[in-house]
């Protein structure tokens, strides 16, 4: 265990670095979260919606500033998986599986938390109906961000399974690309989840997508209440738990099958 | 049976390639990488393993370090089937892959050795000590602060050994461990790793195409082409096979001398000294030095032994490799 809380801690130094790939991450992200609320406030200028306007621009800048947890790869990994430095995890004393994940979760958590909080002041210290609003209330709060974490833990394994697919395919491309479009509109950074269609709901709030963001937004922001919660968790946590499963038989048959090419 | 007991080990690779220039269509063909190859290493031995290029020698450590899985044959490295029990087998194992990289690249060495102490659970005690040793065996001090991505290639091969060292395994396989370095770090490596088999009785296995590695270090060497073995045992007793020639270059005080030479022997001008290669056991060195003086005063003398790279060139064209 203490391996990989090592990697962990490594990995999550190792994105502090990156100092000005957060700046330009923090601008683009800003950048796209005042658009989306101009097009938003023109929406409900021209054509009041049921759904108050608050919550909408709160929910964009939730996503805006979470934006780095869903698509992000470790460069590093895939790397490794390319030119072959993945030889050297397999000589460790370690699950090749966890190893991945950790770094990826660290990846993740370090990198979206280091553009969330400055993001976040900005959009607070923004006027009335551009800017985030208060959670809902306190338990709102504490639930919302229980399930940024299990939220967390989801979306590592389904990145993990992105990787477990480049080691049989060689190139993230295309595994990539299709994900980057699941995610982007399943889980509510194109257009929020809550301006889908009713008879829509059900379907896309039980895909693992709308585990990621959109589960912890609408608790915070009190679409989901309070009594709500023990449901939204245990299918965010349901989610992982299939989801790591099936990445581990995913890497376990990889290795089996495994060859690494050249010297 | 030895520590390292490899019998029959097969591994077939496919290849894919195109039939002609812009074709679509693409053959299949099957590379054996490994065609039987059998050999034990016992506990505390330091084995040279070399090959021409393609010939094997990393498909074996691969499988040997339990990355790869063979199509048939069996292998036990310390009682234990590496694919099969991979990570209690490498818990004990170190690997260098002379061209790939452990270390993280974006964070101080020491950052990646501390990480490397967790990983395979070395007392913090241990570990001070051990990367004291070899800081110094491979002159690291100054580095360790150092981000991997600012080293030379010299600098971060040192690096990478170290990293590979940190926890002491009883059992270590050098694949090109030596490329990149000048010639002070590999001597200072080759020392320690002597001392690392002398002290700490570490099995090495010494994958390489520096044939002076493999003269300093090995006693005993292995030879594979196309995935066979086609010799085992002393490296001096294989390269007498070989040694067959040596040259002699001699500069006369007047360089117009030309010295009567017993036939089939000829000479050839190089500058103003004369080459003569020679094999000692059909001419004794002594006759030919006394031709050599009969033409006149000498002002100075060569006499160079075979070229061991041109001797292992002159092994691996006779294995028709």
């Amino acid at each position: 265990m203490k391996s990989y809380l090592s990697v962990f801690r490594l990995r999550r130094r190792m994105e502090l670095q990156y100092r000005g790939a957060m700046l330009g991450g923090i601008l683009c992200q800003m950048f796209f979260g005042l658009i989306l609320i101009a097009v938003y406030r023109a929406l409900y200028d021209s054509r009041p919606q049921p759904f108050p306007l608050s919550r909408v621009v709160t929910y964009v800048w939730l996503q805006q500033a979470f934006f780095r947890m869903l698509v992000a790869s470790d460069p590093d990994l895939l790397d490794k998986i390319r030119s072959g430095g993945i030889a050297y995890d397999l000589c460790r004393p370690l699950s090749l599986y966890g190893f991945y994940y950790v770094r990826i979760l660290a990846q993740k958590m370090m990198g979206s938390l280091m553009r969330a909080v400055p993001m976040l002041l900005f959009a607070a210290l923004l006027p009335d109906g551009w800017g985030i609003s208060l959670p809902a209330s306190p338990a709102g709060l504490l639930l919302g961000l229980t399930a940024l974490c299990l939220g967390l833990l989801c979306v590592s394994a389904l990145e993990n399974i992105t990787m477990g697919i480049t080691m049989r395919t060689l190139d993230p491309r295309g595994i990539q690309g299709m994900l980057n479009l699941l995610m982007m509109t399943f889980c509510g950074n194109i257009l929020p989840l809550t301006l889908f269609p009713d008879s829509w709901q059900p379907v896309i709030t039980f895909l693992p997508f709308a585990q990621l963001l959109d589960a912890p937004i609408r608790l915070y922001t009190g679409e989901y209440l309070p009594e709500f919660a023990p449901r939204v968790l245990a299918l965010q946590a349901g989610w992982t738990v299939l989801l790591v499963l099936l990445g581990l038989l995913l890497w376990r048959r990889n290795q089996k099958r495994l060859i690494l090419q050249g010297g | 049976m030895s520590y390292i007991q490899v019998d029959h080990l097969r591994k077939t690779f496919t290849v894919r390639r195109k039939r002609e220039k812009d074709s679509l269509t693409r053959e299949k063909q099957q590379i054996r990488a490994l065609d039987d190859l059998s050999f034990g290493i016992d506990q505390g031995e330091m084995v040279g393993y070399i090959g021409p290029n393609g010939a094997g020698k990393s498909t074996t450590v691969k499988i040997l370090s339990g990355i790869l899985t063979p199509d048939s044959g069996s292998v036990s490295v310390g009682g234990l089937v590496p694919w099969e029990s991979r990570r209690e087998h490498v818990r004990h194992l170190g690997v260098v892959f002379g061209q790939r990289m452990q270390l993280w690249w974006d964070v101080p060495i020491l950052d990646s050795y501390s990480l490397l102490k967790d990983i395979y659970r070395v007392p913090e005690e241990a570990y001070r000590k051990r990367l004291d040793e070899l800081a110094e065996a491979l002159q690291l001090g100054p580095l360790l602060r150092t981000p991997l991505r600012l080293l030379s290639l010299g600098q971060r091969m040192r690096a990478e050994l170290c990293g590979s060292l940190l926890h002491q395994p009883e059992l270590l396989f050098l694949d090109e461990p030596t490329i990149g370095l000048d010639s002070v770090s590999k001597l200072s490596l080759r020392e320690f790793l002597q001392y690392e088999n002398q002290r700490h009785g570490t099995t090495i296995l010494l994958t390489t195409h520096d044939m002076e590695d493999i003269a300093a270090l090995c006693s005993r060497v292995m030879v594979l082409g196309h995935g066979r073995k086609l010799f085992d045992g002393d490296f001096n007793s294989l390269l007498s096979r070989y040694d067959t020639a040596r040259t002699v270059l001699v500069r006369y005080e007047d360089a117009g001398l030309v010295p009567p030479l017993p036939s089939p022997l000829s000479f050839t001008r190089e500058g103003d000294s004369l080459k003569v290669v020679y094999s000692p056991r059909e001419i004794p060195t002594a006759d030919l030095l006394a031709c050599l003086q009969q033409a006149g005063p000498i002002r100075e003398l060569i006499i160079q032994p075979q070229n061991i790279d041109h001797m292992i060139a002159e092994m691996y064209r006779e294995m028709a490799l």
